[in-house]
């Protein structure tokens, strides 16, 4: 199979099995997951050696959309509409399960630090789509689901801040060997990768904004808009800075200094929909059978750990933000589901650290596919709990 | 020519406040919903609604928050069968329902800016606005459209 037959195989299976699952009430994502399992090079080996090969640059471009979306959150008018609670329960969920799953894998499981951060990481991420659907399905309404709503919204960006701090130290641990260097040099290394970041965001947004003044049609309006993006991508990679960072920050300076930034995210939403497809195919691909068998215990570990961290980060953030009793007690089950920007923070440790890598993106791809099919069931449970379902 | 010279001056607005059955009581005898402005009290301009808004009384509310949100399975809501309930018309308000984030344009604006706006946005009509963002007018494709003709005395 040539490159291109196989992507047009991975785009119509992909299609038929997304709405195939939709039928039982799984998100789409887990069909495209699946999929990926069984044609990758662990099951049926349908999937070509080089369109394996172009999963990288896929992910990449993939990820730097998904990090520009996230950006979008930051708006002034955004962080004055979802109130404390959701930033409160939202900090403290992904730290929950950061700062847990780094303990556990560290102490417990006896892994190196720098491979029980990033799995700490990964594990703040949740999955908004599987949450979305399930809230629609059931037509819930009041304040737990409207919480839930903004925590799922806004965590994936706090995800990427903890992945990008968490990379950093793991990378300097990793390179430089952990005796040879201090702690503070550390922290001020990712300090300066997530400024440099920041810096590299802001430029490439405020261009973006003054030169969009050219942009006459929609099809110009979504090649400028994808080629800035690539264009940050590009040099984050080049100049050794996160690329989830520097396109969040491109996102989120561009909706806070252009009134019309909206513009911009509605043209990606015309094309993102066959790439997300095939980066989840991929994804599901880059799944090692033959390492799972292995990872049992450190995949059940994460499955249980991850969870107990949002639960009780869950449960602080609403205690301390004073929420109703529903969101104190329920709304760390919501946060169960884990897809995109879990596997895409693995895939990069993947591209980052060749050994271990593997062993991660594996435990993610396999406990992402747990996690969609437990994760709806939770929300729901956890909705019926607090009384909001209407359907 | 500035946009202020050609656009209709005389819309119909509605109120954040407005109830869904008055919003299509009012527009009962249009041919198609048209894009309908929304202004507070003070004739600012807050929001539009569309037919887009009005399909999405057939969904579930969310906040706009989640519209960025990667690998959202876009909901298939089927119109026919959508279990609206009778007092909807009186529960639903215009403010539930419309467009926050939206192109308006200034009424000093040229037409040709006007023009290149819309088929940057295909979009064929935007709201006119003043310095103070108070609702002025709406400007049309067509509105610019006859005032060519005009220029060139075909009509």
């Amino acid at each position: 199979m040539n490159t291109i037959l196989g992507l047009g195989f991975i785009l119509l299976a992909g299609l038929f099995s997304g709405r195939l699952i939709n039928k039982i009430r799984f998100p789409a994502v887990t069909a495209y997951l699946l999929l990926g399992l069984f044609i990758g090079p662990s099951l049926l080996r349908l999937v070509p050696a080089e369109v394996l090969g172009v999963s990288g640059l896929i992910s990449n471009i993939v990820l730097g959309m998904i990090a520009f979306g996230i950006g979008y959150n930051f708006s002034k008018d955004n962080f004055r509409k979802i109130g404390k609670s959701v930033i409160w329960i939202s900090v403290l969920e992904a730290c929950g399960a950061w700062a847990l799953v780094t303990l556990v894998f560290l102490f417990i499981l006896g892994q190196p630090f720098y491979v029980s951060l990033l799995f700490g990481a990964i594990a703040s991420a949740t999955a908004p789509a599987a949450t979305v659907m399930v809230i629609r399905e059931s037509r819930a309404k009041g304040t737990f689901t409207d919480t839930l709503l903004g925590v799922v919204a806004i965590d994936d960006a706090w995800c990427l801040i903890i992945f990008a701090i968490s990379l950093a130290i793991s990378k300097a641990i990793f390179i430089h060997n952990v005796a040879a260097i201090s702690l503070i040099r550390v922290l001020l290394n990712s300090l300066l990768s997530i400024f440099g970041a920041f810096i590299l965001g802001a430029i490439s947004a405020i261009l973006l904004s003054y030169l969009s003044k050219f942009v006459r049609t929609p099809a110009e309006l979504l090649i400028f808009t994808l080629g800035f993006i690539l264009l940050n991508t590009g040099i984050a990679i080049r100049i050794h800075l996160s690329v989830l960072l520097a396109n969040m920050f491109l996102g989120a300076i561009l909706v806070n200094i252009n009134y019309s930034s909206f513009k911009f995210f509605d043209s990606l939403k015309t094309i993102d929909s066959p790439l997300f497809l095939l980066f989840f195919v991929l994804a599901g691909a880059s799944l090692e059978i033959q390492i799972l068998s292995k990872l049992g215990m450190i995949g059940l570990a994460y499955l249980i750990v991850r969870i107990t961290g949002k639960l009780i980060g869950a449960h602080l953030g609403a205690r301390i933000s004073n929420a109703v009793d529903s969101v104190r007690k329920y709304l760390g089950l919501g946060l169960v589901p884990q897809a995109g920007v879990a596997l895409g923070c693995a895939l990069i440790a993947k591209s980052d650290f060749p050994g271990v890598g593997n062993m991660i993106l594996t435990t993610i791809v396999a406990t992402t596919i747990v996690y969609e099919v437990i994760g709806p069931v939770c929300t729901k449970l956890a909705l019926k709990k607090a009384g909001e379902i209407t359907a | 020519m500035q946009v202020k010279e050609v656009m209709s001056k005389d819309v119909i607005t509605v109120k954040c406040s407005t109830r869904l059955e008055e919003l299509l009581k009012k527009f009962n005898k249009f041919h198609i919903f048209p894009l309908v402005p929304v202004i507070e009290e003070d004739g600012r301009l807050v929001g539009i609604v569309s037919f887009r808004n009005l399909i999405s009384v057939f969904q579930p509310p969310y906040p706009e928050i989640l519209k960025t949100i990667p690998f959202l399975d876009e909901g298939e809501e089927d119109i026919f069968k959508a279990g609206l309930t009778q007092d909807l018309g009186n529960l639903v308000v215009v403010d539930d329902i419309m467009e926050t984030k939206f192109i308006s344009i200034q009424e000093g604006d040229s037409l040709e800016e006007a023009y290149k706006l819309m088929k940057l946005h295909l979009k064929e009509e935007f709201p006119v606005v003043d310095r103070d963002n108070k609702l002025v007018g709406m400007i049309g494709i067509f509105d610019i459209i006859q005032e060519i003709f005009h220029q060139k005395g075909v009509i």
